[in-house]
């Protein structure tokens, strides 16, 4: 058990998110709402598709339209169609509170199995003239007493939909690579002040795994880029400036593969690893947060805070990053033990 | 550091470059005909190709002078500069002049493209000041990556291995420097990026110069 037991728990933990970020369900959500735009003073039935809802299932529905935190109106009627299907009427009063040309209104649906789920600006309600401001009609229905649900799920996004999942393996894939990568500059910095040949092993199979991971995280959000931006590359700062960092590693390979001679090639990756990593520091971490970007974490979008991280990801996003940097340090291992069995045989055969 | 040595191998560079002319004259005659190839290709360019054109040729024609910069002496040579000189000035003299060398160089290949396509640049400080911080980042990844490949085969392909994927990050802040200076794109905060140009300098210089003194020992 003694040396080992990290090995067990990466599998365990890799395991735990693997089975977990995949059966969890997605909370409910609503995908569509049609039309999107009415008159005030207007009676209307909205088509409502959901995401992940059980509507005929559910023996309470409630549907609010709200305007702002103390202003909303119920709806008047509700039809259930199919499990995810349903109408909703409202009767929108001809008196607004704010008096504003066009205003969005919130929908908020609540059921006994699904809970609460909102569609921000989901109607676009445009005020005619004889408008009045006034928050009579906007006063009578109070949301609140939400039914509960019970178990974990995960948060619905509206783009984002099961790929949300993608977090536990896109994000992690990146933090765990800087951990190895960071462990492989630690034995480059190590190797040169000591001169132990075994420090040059280390930080190439660090780096070598490191890399690894760097590829598999671009190919993991490449294929989510494909579902969320509809595109598998875009021209974006922070997917080309990975793009870079990669290639600069790639060229640390070539480097290492070029030369024969054991003490040189050792010197010359160690120098060039450490200047590679340096190098990366701005590529990944300030460039990126300088300009607009479509990726989150940059140009104001938000990335590991606010909504986008709940706590229910937050049980596997962790875990994950745990998981993977103790899958890659085993990895490391196995290269480690492979190159040294090698330098054996070397020394032997001479 | 000692001023006076540094001065001296800066000088001794310049009088064995000036001995070579053949290299000298090859690398100019690089930078012209390729601009020249490029303004016959194109015929009429417009300011946004010549921006990315400037240095994309820019990198091709530096990257050639600075290969030579390490490569060009013998192993016998170095063990004597070993016993002569601190290997901190030995690399700040070598990079001060491989700086001069690809300041000059972009000078004649503006003043070449000048005569073919034009000088679109409108911010001329803007312009100066990025390219010379650029060229300095250049430089010093150039001169590194010389020192690295002389080292490991001598040959001029892992030069261009290495040191392409380095200077992207450079090339990509300068290509929207001059972008902005030519006036095709209007950018406030333009300064943060010269400032951004001028961190990696420092961050690049700073790592050369930590780990050059224990390559030069092999």
């Amino acid at each position: 058990m003694k040396g080992f037991w990290w090995k067990i728990a990466g599998v365990l933990l890799f395991l735990y998110v693997l089975i977990g970020g995949m059966i969890i369900p997605i909370k409910s959500g609503i995908t569509s709402v049609t039309p999107n735009n009415a008159k005030s003073g207007e009676q209307l039935t909205f088509n409502v598709v959901g995401y992940n809802t059980n509507f005929l299932s559910a023996t309470k529905v409630r549907a609010w339209l709200k305007l702002d935190s103390i202003h909303a109106i119920s709806a008047t009627e509700i039809e259930k169609i199919s499990e995810n299907d349903a109408k909703f009427a409202f009767s929108i009063p001809s008196n607004f509170p704010t008096k504003e040309a066009v205003q969005p209104l919130t929908l908020i649906v609540d059921t006994d199995i699904d809970g609460v789920f909102v569609q921000p600006n989901a109607i676009f309600v445009t005020l005619s003239d004889s408008a009045v401001i006034s928050s009579e009609a906007w006063m009578s229905s109070a949301i609140g007493q939400f039914s509960e649900v019970k178990g974990i799920k995960f948060p619905y996004r509206n783009i984002l939909n099961e790929t949300i999942r993608n977090t536990f393996f896109h994000i992690a894939l990146w933090f765990a690579m800087f951990i190895l990568l960071i462990a492989g500059v630690y034995h480059a910095v190590r190797f040169l002040n000591t001169g132990d040949m075994v420090h040059d092993i280390k930080s190439a199979a660090f780096n070598k795994i490191g890399i690894m991971y760097g590829v598999f995280g671009l190919i993991t959000g490449s294929i989510w880029a494909k579902f969320t931006w509809d595109t598998f590359w875009t021209s974006d700062v922070k997917l080309n400036m990975t793009a870079i960092a990669m290639l600069i590693y790639l060229a640390y390979l070539v480097l290492r593969g070029s030369s024969s001679d054991h003490d040189r090639r050792a010197k010359l990756s160690a120098s060039y690893s450490i200047f590679a990593f340096v190098a990366l520091i701005p590529l990944v971490f300030i460039i990126p947060r300088m300009t607009d970007s479509l990726h989150p974490g940059n140009g104001g979008n938000p990335a590991l805070g606010g909504d986008d991280l709940d706590n229910t990801l937050r049980l596997f996003f962790y875990p994950s990053i745990i998981a993977l940097a103790l899958l890659g340090t085993w990895m490391s291992q196995l290269l480690i033990r492979y190159e040294k069995l090698k330098e054996k045989i070397l020394l032997k055969n001479q | 550091m000692n001023i006076i040595k540094i001065k001296d191998i800066f000088i001794k560079e310049l009088s064995i470059e000036f001995r070579q002319k053949f290299a000298l004259g090859g690398i100019f005659l690089f930078a012209t005909t390729v601009v020249f190839i490029v303004y016959k290709s194109f015929n009429n360019i417009n300011p946004r190709e010549w921006t990315i054109l400037i240095w994309i040729i820019m990198l091709f024609a530096g990257l050639n002078a600075i290969v030579k910069s390490f490569l060009q002496e013998k192993k016998e040579t170095y063990l004597y500069y070993y016993t002569l000189f601190d290997p901190i000035d030995l690399i700040v003299a070598k990079l001060l002049y491989n700086f001069m060398f690809l300041c000059v160089l972009f000078l004649i290949i503006l003043g070449v493209m000048f005569v073919f396509t034009g000088f679109p640049v409108k911010d001329y400080g803007l312009f100066f000041t990025g390219s010379g911080l650029g060229i300095f980042g250049i430089s010093i990844v150039f001169t590194f990556v010389s020192v690295i490949s002389s080292a490991d085969s001598g040959s001029s392909t892992m030069m261009s291995i290495l040191a392409l994927p380095l200077v992207l990050p450079i090339v990509l802040l300068l290509l929207k420097i001059t972008t902005v200076s030519v006036r095709l794109l209007v950018d406030t905060t333009i300064m943060d990026d010269v400032k951004m140009l001028i961190g990696v300098d420092f961050v690049l210089l700073g790592a050369m110069l930590l780990l050059f003194p224990g390559l030069w020992r092999s």
